[in-house]
């Protein structure tokens, strides 16, 4: 008998629990906004940046040169350095003036430029000969291409060069050679071979459109709520004496079952349809993904109860994601930020989501690897749980005694009619 | 033509009470503002990347295997973080995101050395983190490269020849590279410049949507134009008016900070920066308002205006080059604000270019005004019939 009671006691809280999650299922899909968010937001949002960074790597930057040497030598290193992808070089000038008009045109990005005496120094074997190279600062990948391309072949034909001219001092060809390169290196770009801005940036965003739509969705349900004055759904069943727990359960229940489904779609399917990196193991991401979205939709329930508003939290939408983006350390390694700042971040789900995910799909990590971040965003996803029990039970109380802040301002312009 | 004045004032007032009683506006435009400007010019304030952790796999463990190591470490750029004599603990390392570079030192590097064996150095970069895999990319490029320098020099030292023709035979050929508007390669100065300015313009766009978007929710519209006597041009001066005065001061006061307390530099105008921004401004107040006009549903108008203006940072071209986009995103570019704000400030502040290359961005600024037209009898109209969804 007692055991009867006890299991129908249990089931009734299943059932409180049960109905809550239906509640909040059934919210989001009537919301139009918030379904444009939830599931418009996640699945365009990836496309586009995509296709914006389509090509991945700056190619053909377009460069002057200015050859006031005219030698062979000259005419050999710019042969070469134009067959790299990097640069292509589309003026041949006949002054520094003229290819710094160019450059202040935007028509190109970077100059080289051979003085007079370059193959004078390197014929007499005395000197060395100096190459100067002008980069256009507005874009650091312009930069990058030309400077990186532009040594690359430098070392290339230095050896060269070097050679010969241990030669003519007379040492034989094999120990000249052996000179020249005593200790020969190798370099490998051990994850994201390519070495291209989206496949460096895209599995970053995809973390961040996860986060920032649940997010905004969550506080565009709660800003509705209270605009409402409807505390039935930010405390659905508070009514009818559901506890705090269960509530909280119920709803984030509603928002794990949608944003799962999401997450396996855009975190799987999106660096496999693209041809970004995706060395990982999937189901090591599907584990990591649990605590994220926890994390988040704790971190994202708790923040809610703050939002009066449903289209207010929208206003701050663009200027967090830059936050986010920038405070985790993915754009700006995470060693340069000041203290004060990495802590914070640590309170951020997105900080810890992202540098996991990286290590896993980009870099392969195993998820003990990743314990790091995988148990931190348990502890955070913990924490936001107890910080969203708390808030709601809170909002319980107020709104039990009257004493929400709508509720002063009902009163007070009852007081003024 | 008095009245006009005074109607516009009055609609000012309302929207200044408007404005007090919401903490939203003035929280989202001047504190999120201050925080972002604090937040960038913090986490920026040392520009180049210094330090960045970097294993050493040292499988040699001789004299010289240390000094390369201790060289590298006494570089600026890299830090080593762990030395290690196993490479399965190093890219360990790496995964965790430890490490941006592996230097790997091969077993009897010293003794292969000597003896002209040619030993091989191996060393790996994280490319998915891009900073800093470039930056511990050049150093270890350049340790590498410096140690079959110090080989040569040792040879050739013991061959008798002096110093000076040492330094011509190990580098016959020299590039030196200069950075054009930006000579420390700071990425402070290239990345705040135009985030700070992308920011705002955000900021102008989303609150300017708000602001009218929210007096159609309300269905507070009809009242605001009655306040304007009915004249819609009036009504959309006087509530844009105090907003405006707010987002000039955080514009000019940005590119004040910028330009003249921390010394970016600028090669051409000041002014014509100061001119930029305000120009920007009223371009997003100008976007804005054709998004509300053309979605007169706040729900709708905001929501679209967020993924516009998501995507202006990307389509600026300020990181990934817009040479290098798919014709139809280079066709996009020309309408987002901030790229004609970010042709301006490279012409101004990087290149002090042609005057033309300043003046028709300034000229696409002001032209965003006209898409105004569009939809401003649709505007209307929706301000007085209040005739579309309300949440």
């Amino acid at each position: 008998m007692i055991i009867t009671r006890y299991l129908h006691s249990k089931w009734l809280k299943v059932q409180e629990t049960w109905s809550v999650f239906v509640n909040e299922l059934r919210r989001i899909f009537r919301d139009p906004g918030v379904t444009v968010i939830f599931f418009l937001g996640t699945l365009a949002y990836p496309l586009l940046y995509n296709f914006i960074y389509w090509k991945d790597n700056v190619e053909n930057v377009p460069v002057a040169v200015v050859d006031m040497s005219h030698s062979e030598e000259s005419r050999a290193f710019l042969h070469k350095w134009n067959a790299t992808p990097d640069v292509t070089i589309t003026h041949y000038c006949t002054s520094m003036a003229e290819a710094e008009q160019l450059m202040r045109a935007q028509k190109i990005h970077a100059i080289i430029y051979f003085p007079t005496d370059f193959a004078t120094c390197l014929n007499t074997g005395m000197k060395t000969a100096h190459i100067s190279l002008y980069c256009d600062m507005s874009s650091f990948l312009y930069m990058k291409a030309a400077y990186l391309s532009c040594n690359r072949v430098m070392l290339e034909d230095m050896g060269r060069i070097q050679i010969d001219r241990y030669e003519a001092m007379g040492m034989d060809k094999q120990f000249s050679w052996i000179l020249v390169q005593a200790a020969p290196y190798t370099e490998t770009a051990l994850f994201c071979e390519s070495g291209g801005y989206a496949s460096f940036l895209i599995p970053a965003v995809l973390m961040l459109i996860l986060h920032q739509t649940l997010f905004f969705g969550i506080c565009m349900l709660g800003g509705t709520a209270r605009e409402e004055n409807n505390e039935l759904f930010l405390l659905p069943g508070h009514r009818r004496g559901y506890s705090v727990l269960r509530i909280t359960l119920g709803r984030s229940a509603a928002y794990f079952l949608i944003y799962y489904a999401l997450s396996a779609l855009v975190l799987l399917g999106v660096p496999r349809l693209f041809g970004l990196p995706h060395i990982g193991d999937p189901i090591a991401i599907l584990k990591f993904t649990v605590p994220y979205l926890l994390a988040i939709i704790y971190f994202s329930m708790s923040v809610s109860v703050f939002v009066r508003n449903r289209e207010s939290g929208m206003v701050t939408l663009i200027a967090s994601s830059l936050i986010f983006l920038f405070i985790a350390g993915v754009s700006w390694p995470q060693q340069m930020l000041p203290d004060a700042w990495r802590y914070l971040s640590y309170f951020f789900p997105y900080t810890w989501g992202v540098h996991g995910f990286l290590h896993i799909n980009s870099m392969g990590a195993t998820l003990e690897t990743t314990a790091k971040e995988y148990i931190s965003l348990w502890i955070l996803a913990g924490g936001y749980f107890l910080t969203t029990c708390g808030l709601l039970g809170i909002m319980g109380y107020l709104h039990d005694h009257h004493r929400l802040p709508e509720h002063r301002h009902a009163t007070a312009n009852i007081a003024n009619t | 033509m008095k009245q006009i004045f005074l109607n516009i004032w009055k609609v000012t007032q309302r929207e200044i009470s408007r404005m007090l009683i919401r903490p939203l506006y003035l929280f989202a435009s001047i504190g999120v503002m201050g925080l972002c400007t604090f937040f960038f010019l913090s986490i920026m304030k040392r520009g180049a990347p210094e330090r960045m952790p970097v294993a050493v796999v040292d499988k040699d463990q001789t004299s010289i295997s240390r000094r390369l190591c201790h060289e590298t470490n006494a570089t600026q750029s890299v830090e080593i973080v762990l030395i290690t004599s196993n490479y399965a603990d190093a890219r360990l390392a790496m995964q965790r995101g430890e490490v941006f570079g592996i230097l790997e030192i091969p077993e009897g590097f010293y003794a292969d050395i000597v003896s002209m064996k040619r030993p091989t150095l191996h060393f790996y970069v994280n490319n998915a983190y891009t900073v800093g895999a470039n930056t511990a990319y050049k150093q270890l490029l350049t340790m590498c490269n410096l140690t079959s320098g110090a080989f040569q020099r040792e040879v050739l030292r013991k061959k008798g020849l002096p110093d000076y023709l040492i330094m011509e035979r190990i580098q016959p050929v020299a590039i030196s590279s200069h950075l054009i508007g930006n000579p420390w390669g700071n990425y402070g100065i290239y990345l705040v410049s135009t985030i700070l300015p992308g920011i705002l313009a955000i900021i102008v766009l989303m609150l300017t949507i708000f602001a009218i978007g929210f007096e159609l929710k309300m269905q507070t519209s009809r009242e605001w134009l009655e306040t304007a006597g009915g004249n819609f041009t009036v009504a959309l001066i006087g509530k844009l008016l105090p907003y405006t005065l707010i987002y000039i001061v955080l514009g000019i006061g940005c590119n004040v900070i910028l330009f003249r307390f921390l010394h970016f530099p600028v090669a051409g105008s000041s002014l014509r920066m100061m001119l930029a921004i305000v120009l920007l401004v009223f371009a997003m107040e100008s976007m804005a308002i054709t998004l509300i006009g053309a979605l007169p549903t706040l729900r709708d108008a905001i929501s679209i205006g967020a993924l516009y203006g998501m995507l202006g940072f990307s389509l600026s071209g300020f990181t990934y080059p817009v040479m290098n986009m798919l014709p139809v995103f280079k066709a996009w570019t020309w309408l987002i604000p901030l790229r004609h704000y970010y042709k301006i400030y490279v012409n101004e502040a990087l290149m002090n270019g042609p005057i033309e290359n300043t003046i028709i961005p300034m000229l696409s600024l002001v032209a965003f005004s006209l898409f105004i037209l569009l939809v401003s009898r649709r505007l209307h109209n929706a301000l007085i019939y209040n005739n579309y969804p309300l949440k």
